[in-house]
């Protein structure tokens, strides 16, 4: 005899219920442009020619050669490498520091999120005003140090212009990882830190023999997290320099904002689009793989 | 009050079958005791009365109503569990009045009842308490408070003393048990600890593999073990089994065990073992089933040397553990029969109530 | 004194000074961004710069309030508040059903945490060639629904971790007393929850109040949010940096309320999400 007989359609799809508001507005986001770009993006839809033609797959040949393209995960690449490490090497020493007892601790902490809260946008718009060539405090200290009035163009200059949008994005981060470590660090069995100090380890043996193996799994969060972050990166590039000098600073979300809203090349941005999509998915996988299998 | 009727029960976790065709017949107002070890399906058996699993095969029926279909809240049953299950944020009173205000209980009615629970289980002065200001016992009093205000017809507890000190649990046993006789509400109470069944139960389950291997009154299952295993079970300390071989000895019949040691058996056994001359068999004996030999004891009480390896007192009772056809075996003596080890006594042994068990099937000869 | 307390009296010394510097450090472009604001035309072009206003001045405040600029917050406002409180509820129940009854197993928890991996720039492309079709270009409705959608992976992610660690055994003893899992979901969970919900809520919050890039491509005029009001200011006229700060000011000490206010719940809610993530 079933043991279900009797109850009714709302009981027994009850947990299908839950789900199922949710699941409906993820579709608007997780299938639907998946969908709308593979088709888009063999069609020939671009400023001008508005027909809904399926021309084969130019649009993704037409990905292989273009060099701007590939400039631009460059470009996001050099700034993930640059920015991601000394995001985790300065947020480790903030949560160092701020490990133990200190007068004030809570206020700096308080105060040290801030940044954090900022939107991206108005982080990279602050840094535009401060490396501003001629009203900038920034110029103004290189001025003092270097003894006579510097004046750099931090959002034009080739050689600056990294510099000056890592040095926003780490202001704005940073914090962040600091946060996560500094709970991490908190974790951390004290017994085993005593028992190292007993049998005399220094300094940078505890660390690394004990601290950073028991922090790692926080650690890969948190660099995946950030990682993904600066693929994306986007608001704090536009603040600054808009991509510029050229297309010196165009990050990959750059680069398909202004192919898909400038120049509306709509269906070789949706080519990009996938492109980016699955390049980012392939790099998840691969770097969840990695941490599955370190279990 | 309302008995309850499980009938050919069987539930899955995934692949392990964990109730196996379970048949169960409740009286109402009867205070059943599932007991078994970990694992063998007691939990999952009153859960799945309670309605927080479903049945796969088989039906429940509570007071005569079939209940597979029905939620835990129109069962009409309440429950005690482990974890006490107490909600944090809210203190003792709101706790014990939950249930009647899920079920929209009127208000002037839900005072006065919750007064009444509390009254009788000592917990009224702490009613504007919250559970983390509570010890472990008084935690334990609201969570069958909860139970008890509403006034279900069956009742279920799920190992409520486990958490608890051992003389907080001797408390809490007998506070339960005089509940039973004060409200008389049928209720089924899940433990794993034997003692807890034998003082509290008017009929005990044994459960072992999803299966019952026995289902009686305590004293049954105690003197009457139908299997190795019940036997084995009840009784603290546990039942000691000897290899023997049954063999004819005089008029009668006699176990002989693997050092060569006989014991007489009384004429009324010797009687029934007639298949068994010759025959390898279990002999099970509790330490209650010993003593020390007296001169001119009665007939039926064989007589065996031994040599005292461990000593246990109790105060009262001191418990021995010697040797007996190479197994170990305890006696249970009087404090001061005994009093080092190494010491020679002579004891001995009750052959009317031991217990004989055929190895192939493991089933007690009755 | 023994040198021990002394080594431990520098050792705490040499911290807090550098717990200052650093602070004074990270708080700079902050007090640099709010003391832009309240300078005259005159004094930011200045040159040298001066690191403080002569005096408070609020005429840029003044402009933007009477252009009617200081509107778009009321803007994010409106679209923060209901797309967090939409994702709440969804992502709540959803998770609920996650955490107890496993619906989708593996694969439907995966896919849902691979939702927040995908990019923004992919998603909102397709997002508006739609939305243009639909007529919800530059509409609270179509900007709250994305927002929405892009903040249910990580609500749902957080919120069934935290359920997760409710006992089980308080819901089956609500069951057994006479509550719908319904009732069960909202009477029992939901307040044992309030942590994690406050933390989730606010970090939902406050992507949605931050966000540049949907809002840019999203809205026009009606539902500009600040963030798209302050690249308005970009390039050309005279006074635009005084706006950018003025406007960004505007945006940004709301949530310095809010944060200030629930900093426990932030603080807690960014550590626990990578120890549960």
């Amino acid at each position: 005899m079933s043991s279900v007989q009797g109850a009714s359609f709302g009981q027994r799809n009850f947990k299908y219920l839950l789900v199922g508001p949710a699941i409906f507005v993820l579709l608007l986001v997780g299938v639907f442009p998946l969908v709308y770009l593979l088709t888009v993006s063999f069609q020939g839809i671009t400023m001008t020619e508005t027909s809904t033609d399926f021309i084969g797959s130019a649009n993704y040949k037409q990905l292989f050669d273009d060099a701007r393209l590939w400039q631009a995960l460059l470009h996001t690449l050099i700034i993930t490498a640059i920015a991601l490490p000394l995001e985790l090497v300065l947020g480790l020493t903030m949560a160092q520091l701020f490990l133990d007892r200190l007068p004030g601790r809570a206020i700096f902490i308080a105060l040290l999120v801030l940044p954090v809260v900022v939107s991206p946008i108005v982080s990279g718009a602050t840094w535009a005003l401060l490396f501003n060539h001629r009203f900038g405090p920034i110029n103004q200290i290189i001025g003092w140090i270097a003894g006579k009035e510097t004046i750099l163009l931090w959002t034009i200059n080739p050689d600056l212009v990294y510099p000056a949008i890592i040095a926003a994005e780490i202001w704005q981060w940073t914090p962040f990882m600091f946060l996560l470590l500094l709970a991490a660090l908190g974790n951390v069995d004290r017994s085993q830190l005593e028992a190292a100090a007993i049998d005399g380890a220094s300094w940078w043996r505890t660390f690394s023999r004990i601290v950073l193996p028991a922090i790692a799994p926080v650690m890969t969060v948190a660099i995946l997290i950030r990682g993904l972050d600066l693929f994306r990166l986007f608001d704090i590039v536009w603040a600054l320099t808009q991509g510029g000098p050229g297309t010196m600073t165009e990050t990959i979300s750059v680069f398909t904002y202004v192919k898909g809203f400038q120049q509306f090349e709509t269906s070789y941005t949706a080519a990009v689009a996938l492109l980016v999509i699955i390049l980012l998915s392939a790099l998840v996988m691969f770097l969840l793989r990695r941490v599955e299998l370190a279990r | 009050m309302a008995d309850l009727r499980v009938s050919a029960l069987h539930k899955y976790y995934g692949s392990v079958h964990a109730v196996r065709g379970v048949d169960l017949e409740i009286p109402a107002g009867e205070f059943t005791v599932l007991v078994g070890p970990s694992g063998c399906g007691k939990s999952t058996l009153l859960r799945t009365i309670a309605g927080l699993e479903d049945a796969d095969k088989g039906t429940i029926e509570i007071g005569g109503e079939v209940v597979n279909h029905l939620p835990p809240r129109s069962r009409d049953i309440a429950m005690v569990f482990q974890n006490y299950a107490l909600y944090p944020y809210m203190n003792v009173f709101d706790n014990i009045a939950f249930g009647l205000r899920s079920r929209k209980t009127p208000k002037e009615e839900i005072e006065p009842k919750v007064r009444r629970a509390a009254q009788m289980l000592a917990i009224d002065h702490l009613l504007d308490r919250y559970p983390r200001e509570l010890s472990g016992g008084q935690l334990q009093r609201v969570a069958i408070g909860r139970a008890i205000v509403r006034s279900a017809r069956l009742y279920l507890f799920d190992e409520p003393l486990s958490n608890l000190d051992a003389q907080l649990r001797d408390e809490m046993r007998s506070e339960i048990k005089r509940l039973h006789q004060e409200l008389g509400k049928t209720m089924i109470y899940v433990t794993h600890d034997q003692v807890e069944a034998m003082t509290m139960a008017d009929r005990i389950v044994l459960l072992r593999d999803g299966i019952i291997e026995q289902a009686g009154p305590p004293l049954d299952l105690f003197e009457r073990p139908a299997s190795r295993y019940v036997a084995g079970f009840l009784g603290s300390p546990a039942m000691s089994f000897v290899d023997a071989k049954v063999v004819a000895a005089g008029d009668g019949l006699a176990l002989r065990l693997g050092d060569g040691a006989t014991l007489a058996l009384p004429a009324r056994r010797s009687a029934n073992l007639g298949n068994w001359v010759e025959q390898p068999v279990v002999l099970g004996v509790r330490p209650e089933h010993l003593g020390r030999a007296n001169p001119g004891e009665r007939a039926g009480l064989a007589r065996h040397s031994a040599i005292v390896e461990l000593l246990q007192p109790t105060g009262s009772r001191t418990y021995a553990t010697f040797s007996l056809g190479g197994t170990r075996a305890v006696a249970e003596l009087q404090a001061h029969d005994v009093s080092a080890i190494n010491e020679k006594i002579e004891l001995s042994i009750d052959m009317n109530r031991v217990v004989l068990i055929d190895p192939a099937t493991n089933r007690v000869i009755s | 004194m023994s040198t021990l307390a002394q080594r431990r009296g520098l050792r705490l010394g040499l911290r807090l000074t550098a717990a200052v510097l650093l602070t004074l450090v990270f708080m700079f472009p902050i007090y640099w961004l709010f003391m832009i604001s309240f300078k005259t035309a005159s004094e930011i072009y200045a040159f040298p710069p001066r690191w403080y206003p002569s005096s408070f001045n609020f005429d840029t405040y003044h402009v933007l309030f009477r252009d009617g600029d200081a509107a778009t917050v009321g803007n994010s406002l409106v679209v923060a508040f209901f797309s967090t409180a939409l994702a709440m509820f969804l992502g709540f129940i959803c998770a609920y059903s996650l955490a107890r009854f496993s619906t989708g197993g593996k694969h439907l928890a995966n896919w849902i945490v691979s939702q927040r991996m995908i990019p923004p720039i992919a998603v909102v492309f397709p997002i508006f060639l739609l939305y243009v079709w639909f007529g919800l270009v530059d509409t609270y409705i179509g900007v709250i629904l994305l927002y929405t959608a892009f903040n249910l992976p990580y609500v749902i992610w957080m919120m069934r971790s935290y359920i997760l660690d409710v006992p089980r055994a308080l819901e089956e003893s609500a069951l057994v007393d006479g509550c719908t899992r319904w009732e069960v979901i909202w009477k029992v969970v939901l307040p044992m929850c309030r942590a994690g919900l406050a933390a989730t809520a606010i970090f939902t919050f406050v992507f949605a109040w931050n966000d540049f890039i949907f809002a840019l491509v999203l809205t026009r005029t009606e539902v500009a949010t600040y963030t798209v009001q302050i690249t308005h200011y970009f390039g050309g006229q005279s006074n635009f940096w005084a706006k950018i700060s003025a406007m960004s000011v505007l945006g940004t000490v709301p949530i310095f309320v809010v944060t200030a206010f629930m900093q426990r719940y932030f603080v807690r809610g960014i550590s626990l999400g990578a120890i549960k993530g």
